[in-house]
């Protein structure tokens, strides 16, 4: 029982933290239905400025000025580079190209910098960790939970009753309706990118914080475990971005805990186990388990 | 009516070109630079000559990673041996010939490493640095047919028993077992325990496991495997898992950054056993990381070659003379490795000199006839025996912080009871 | 207006044996690290316009590509192979093209279901479990360190250098064989391409892609269209998989990884969507670009030579920046990739040359993929 405690405690953390990049990949394709490849990247970008400022700055200006500049990093990137090429779906794929490009360059970029050095972020936790009746979390993970929860709710409370979040559901919704109703689909699209920005770095502090020994050339190529998290849940809908996070943290947890008893599927499992998950949620559910079925109408 | 007009001169104009190019093709193949002669011969001295070596140089490649994943060890190996080439050619060079390294990186990328060895192969006679187990995989069977001496830096058993790849030191089956021996003789384990092996995918976990498992039977002890990837980087899971078991130590076979992970999570977890690294799981960086008092307190290092903090005349030689290059560089088990590897080639060039021939397969007989070759940076080593790993001695490196490259020696070279036994069985 | 036509053609096929002779040319002039490179791009070429077939036409983008080249390299190797039944190595490429295929038909239930987006993530699933299976499924795939390729032969040919071969005084290695055995099958995957895009199931598609509702309405199978699609654009990433062991000589797992998913995905958007022209450049750019960057980027100005001094420049940095970037300016400067910018060009000169414009009957050009003039979809 423990041990199943132990695991699920686990998987939720770690699914907070997917949940964290999972939400970003959904706001940039909820606003431009672009997938954006270089949010590994990104992610990497904001872990290293946390790194080289903290010394200066301690930790929470240094954290602080990353998400900041990481969020208009990315707002940039998306008005410079990708608004140029347009609004509709077949210039959606040809900017998804784009972000291979860019990421290309700034991971190059990040790990010329890194090298082969692991960078502590000096995040307050440390090792520390705490005693939960029966089971142990390190510290960090709890506040990653916490920072989590109130980072996604605030999210979800900018989607619902910001006129920013009204625009951008219409324009989700129907792009040309939405721009004909005076919505300024350049600076909708921009925000979100922002946002998916400054998630991203918040994002990295907990990848590269306990557990995890620092942040090194490859933290960003966790991005790609949120992957399916995002696809699972619906790519165009926060909620299931959340549910399919947690979905896929708690079977990587608990695949890995009980690898022993699934020795059929093969030593190491638990890496393909969120694919395998994301597989069978397609099947049934083609548009991912919040998506909706898009009506065709004749 | 235009058309007829414009038609006739139209195909003419196409069939022109088209003859033309065809008579491009037959007139020029002739004077084609691929038609010459395949560079075989004998230099002004008399010395048979082949591939990547003339009358005043002789190449060397390096198939190296910097900018990938081991793009630390890739440089580290890079600048020891062109330290090594620059010593050598202050020296009068060898055969009265300089040495020159060619260096190519392929980032961890099979394709280009492929195409990065189509496009030295031809020009270089051995070469003493190919990163990367995918990379070494993937050009085996060329390597094999061309005959070209290399040492890759893997150490994986399955590298064995081809004549032109030769594995230097242990494989990381024996250094496990030697792991296994030092678990038992130093920190108490016995009959019935059951140790962790937290091990990467791919052909250097499941060689280290293969070593482990042997061992632990052999001691009438189990093993709990982890299998991991190089993208885990937080072992909370795996932890979880091996305190389960009841694990009473722990082996890894990954990388540094898995090591640190493992270690700091279990100590943190209550999880206080052993913990015995394979060489590759360690790097000087991480005792600049918070789990470095862990590492210190929990962590051994199993390795085939000494600390380069070791006093070791020739080790401290190379170490001042790198520190001294390099002083931004820090000084790692890379530069030792890469160095040995280079003066271990330059011996082999030099006895196929004396035998009077400089060709790949004089290069590879000389190496192979070596079978007591020390070169003061370690453990002798015998390279006559291509089913053998070159050396079964192994040294225990404990880290600290202050040492240079991070690790103390803790217990000198040896060969751990039953490696042979071992040996022969497989 | 006859006579017209047949000028055309006639023209046409001298551009296309002009073209032909010109691509005999290299194995004679070039060494093997350039014969290597053209390989892997005739390679990428074949995998490339398959993905082309099934994105440009039905509409749907997979990424799952580096999946299906895994099972056409490895059935190759399996069936040609020992462990393995062995067969005569001319029956295996056929044989492993259709392994591909059955492969993609398994998938079809996800892939007749599952639209755009959603079954590029969908197929990025394969590329995982497939990657997980090679390394696991050690007496076939030969686990982590791969397995050596049998080389082709083809009534007593072989394609490696075992037999010396000198032809008009060059000595033909494997590189050099290969490239001829490379360049047979691009010839045949760009006629095969072309003609099933101009077939009526190659139109029903074009319809789908347009309007699924329409295409419906009209009496087109939507999901057995597209699996339909999808297993054809399998068995061509099986064909380029089984070229690609041939120039590899050896397969290993880690090569078919999401890097090489995406770079295919690269490819067909860099090259234009939906033409066979477009995807053929397109694999052409992603997979010489890199190499050739690597080689020669010591050669640029501000570039260290690898491994000298601490945080430079080294060759391959410069190469992958100006890689990323060349990717960002093309598809800034030509969203329809090069295949658009080269019809733009092409327009441009012939309207400087005739002021009457000829529309070029011949090359039916595949009509824009691109969803500009597409009905908004509902994005679920």
């Amino acid at each position: 029982m423990t041990d199943l405690l132990d695991s699920l405690l686990g998987g939720l953390a770690l699914g907070a933290v997917y949940a964290l990049v999972a939400l970003g990949f959904v706001v940039i394709f909820k606003a431009s239905g672009v997938l954006n490849f270089a949010h590994g990247s990104l992610l990497l970008f904001g872990g290293y400025l946390v790194a080289v400022l903290h010394d200066d700055l301690g930790f929470a200006g240094a954290l602080a000025l990353a998400v900041l500049v990481t969020a208009a990093l990315a707002g940039a990137l998306d008005r410079f580079l990708l608004q140029r090429g347009g609004h509709d779906a077949h210039s959606a794929h040809v900017q998804t190209i784009v972000t291979i490009g860019i990421d290309i360059v700034l991971l190059t970029e990040l790990a010329r910098r890194i090298g082969g050095d692991l960078l502590t972020l000096g995040d307050p936790w440390g090792d520390a960790v705490t005693e939960l009746g029966p089971v142990t979390v390190a510290d960090s993970r709890l506040a990653a939970i916490a920072v989590s929860a109130v980072v996604i709710a605030g999210v979800f409370a900018l989607f619902r009753f910001t006129p920013w979040g009204l625009s951008l559901r219409a324009a989700a919704e129907d792009t040309e309706a939405a721009a004909l109703m005076g919505v300024h689909l350049g600076r909708v699209r921009a925000g979100a990118w922002c946002l998916a920005g400054a998630l991203a770095a918040l994002a990295a502090v907990f990848l590269a914080a306990f557990p995890a020994p620092g942040l090194e050339r490859t933290t960003g190529q966790i991005a790609l475990n949120a992957f399916p998290a995002a696809i699972l849940g619906g790519l165009a809908s926060p909620t299931g971005a959340l549910a399919g996070s947690l979905v896929i943290g708690l079977t990587e947890a608990l695949v890995v805990g009980y690898q022993s008893e699934l020795h059929m599927l093969g030593d190491g499992f638990g890496d393909v186990a969120p694919y395998a998950v994301m597989l069978l949620v397609l099947l049934v559910r083609p548009n991912g388990l919040f998506g909706a079925k898009g009506a065709a109408r004749v | 009516m235009t058309t007829r007009h414009t038609r006739r001169p139209r195909v003419r104009a196409a069939g022109a070109v088209l003859a033309g190019t065809l008579a491009l093709l037959l007139a020029a193949t002739g004077c084609s630079s691929k038609a010459s002669g395949d560079g075989k011969g004998d230099a002004a001295d008399g010395v048979r000559t082949g591939p990547g070596v003339d009358d005043d140089t002789i190449r060397l490649g390096a198939l190296t990673d910097l900018t990938g994943p081991y793009a630390t060890l890739g440089k580290s190996i890079v600048q020891a041996q062109q330290m090594w080439a620059d010593e050598t050619n202050a020296d009068g060079g060898i055969c009265d010939r300089e040495v020159e390294l060619v260096v190519k990186d392929h980032g961890y990328d099979v394709q280009k490493a492929v195409t990065a060895y189509a496009d030295i192969a031809p020009d270089v006679v051995a070469l003493p640095q190919v990163i990367g187990s995918p990379v070494v995989a993937a050009l085996l069977d060329d390597i094999q047919r061309d005959k070209m001496l290399t040492f890759p830096q893997a150490w994986a058993a399955s590298l064995l028993g081809k004549d032109a790849v030769q594995v230097l030191g242990t494989t990381y089956d024996v250094d496990m077992i030697a792991a296994v021996d030092f678990l038992t003789r130093t920190k108490g384990l016995k009959k019935g325990d059951t140790i962790g092996h937290v091990y990467f995918e791919g052909d250097y976990g499941a060689n280290a496991l293969e070593g482990s498992t042997w061992a632990a039977e052999r001691a009438g002890m189990k093993v709990a495997g982890q299998k991991i990837q190089a993208t885990d980087t937080d072992l909370s899971a795996q932890v979880s898992a091996l305190r389960k078991q009841g694990v009473k130590a722990v082996l890894i076979s990954a990388g540094p950054a898995q090591t640190a992970s493992l270690v700091g999570v279990a100590a943190s977890r209550g999880l206080k056993v052993p913990v015995v690294s394979s060489a590759p799981g360690f790097a000087p960086q991480l005792m600049e990381t918070p789990a470095a008092p862990a590492l210190a307190a929990m962590l051994s290092v199993v390795s085939a070659a000494p600390a380069v903090s070791a006093d070791l005349p020739g080790v401290e030689k190379m170490v001042a003379s790198y520190k001294k290059k390099y002083p931004d560089s820090p000084v790692d088990s890379g530069v030792l490795s890469g160095y040995n590897a280079a003066k271990l080639i330059g011996e082999d060039l030099a006895k196929a000199c004396e035998a009077g021939g400089l060709t790949r397969e004089d290069v590879v007989k000389a190496h192979r006839s070596q079978s007591n070759a020390d070169t003061g940076l370690g453990t002798p080593q015998n390279f006559s025996d291509v089913n053998r790993p070159a050396s079964v001695e192994t040294y225990v490196l404990k880290p600290d912080a202050k040492a240079v490259g991070g690790v103390v020696n803790a217990e000198d070279a040896h060969t751990a009871p039953g490696v042979e036994d071992y040996l022969s069985s497989r | 207006m006859s006579d017209r036509i047949r000028a055309l053609l006639t023209r046409r096929r001298a551009t296309l044996l002009t073209v032909a002779v010109l691509l005999c040319l290299p194995p004679f002039y070039l060494d093997a690290f350039w014969l290597r490179i053209g390989l892997f791009s005739m390679a990428a070429a074949i995998g490339a316009i398959g993905l082309a077939l099934l994105s440009g036409t039905a509409g749907q983008l997979s990424l799952g590509h580096a999946f299906f080249l895994a099972v056409g390299a490895y059935g190759y190797t399996w069936l040609a192979g020992d462990p393995g039944p062995g067969l005569p190595t001319a029956l295996a490429v056929p044989l492993a093209v259709l392994m591909a295929g059955l492969a993609g038909g398994l998938f079809s239930p996800v892939a007749g279901r599952v639209k755009g987006i959603y079954l590029g993530i969908a197929t990025l699933a394969l590329v995982f479990l497939g990657h997980h299976v090679l390394l696991t499924a050690e007496s076939v795939t030969g686990g982590f360190n791969g397995r050596s390729v049998p080389p082709l032969s083809l009534g007593g040919f072989t394609f490696d250098a075992d037999r010396e071969l000198t032809v008009l005084g060059v000595p033909f290695g494997a590189e050099e064989r290969l490239w001829f055995l490379g360049l047979a099958l691009f010839a045949l995957t760009w006629f095969t391409a072309r003609g099933l895009l101009r077939s009526r199931p190659g139109r029903a598609l074009a319809a789908l892609r347009d309007s699924e509702t329409a295409a419906a309405v009209m009496g087109v199978d939507v999901a057995r269209h597209r699996s339909a699609a999808f297993v054809v654009s399998s068995m061509y990433a099986g064909l380029a998989g089984v070229l690609l062991a041939l120039a590899f000589r050896r397969v290993v797992p880690d090569y078919f990884g999401l890097v090489l998913s995406v770079d295919y995905l690269a490819m067909i958007v860099i090259g234009g969507l939906g033409s066979v022209a477009g995807a053929t450049a397109g694999a052409v750019f992603v997979t010489a670009l890199p190499l050739l960057m690597t080689r020669y980027a010591d050669q640029l100005p501000l570039v260290a030579a690898p491994g000298s001094a601490e945080g430079a420049v080294g060759p391959t940095e410069a190469a992958r920046y100006l890689y990323g970037a060349a990717i960002v300016l093309v598809l800034l400067y030509a969203p329809d990739g090069l295949h658009g910018l080269a019809r733009r060009a092409r327009d441009r000169l012939r309207r400087r040359r005739t002021p009457t414009t000829v529309p070029d009957t011949a090359v039916p050009s595949p009509p824009p993929p691109a969803a500009a003039a597409r009905p908004k979809e509902h994005t679920p």
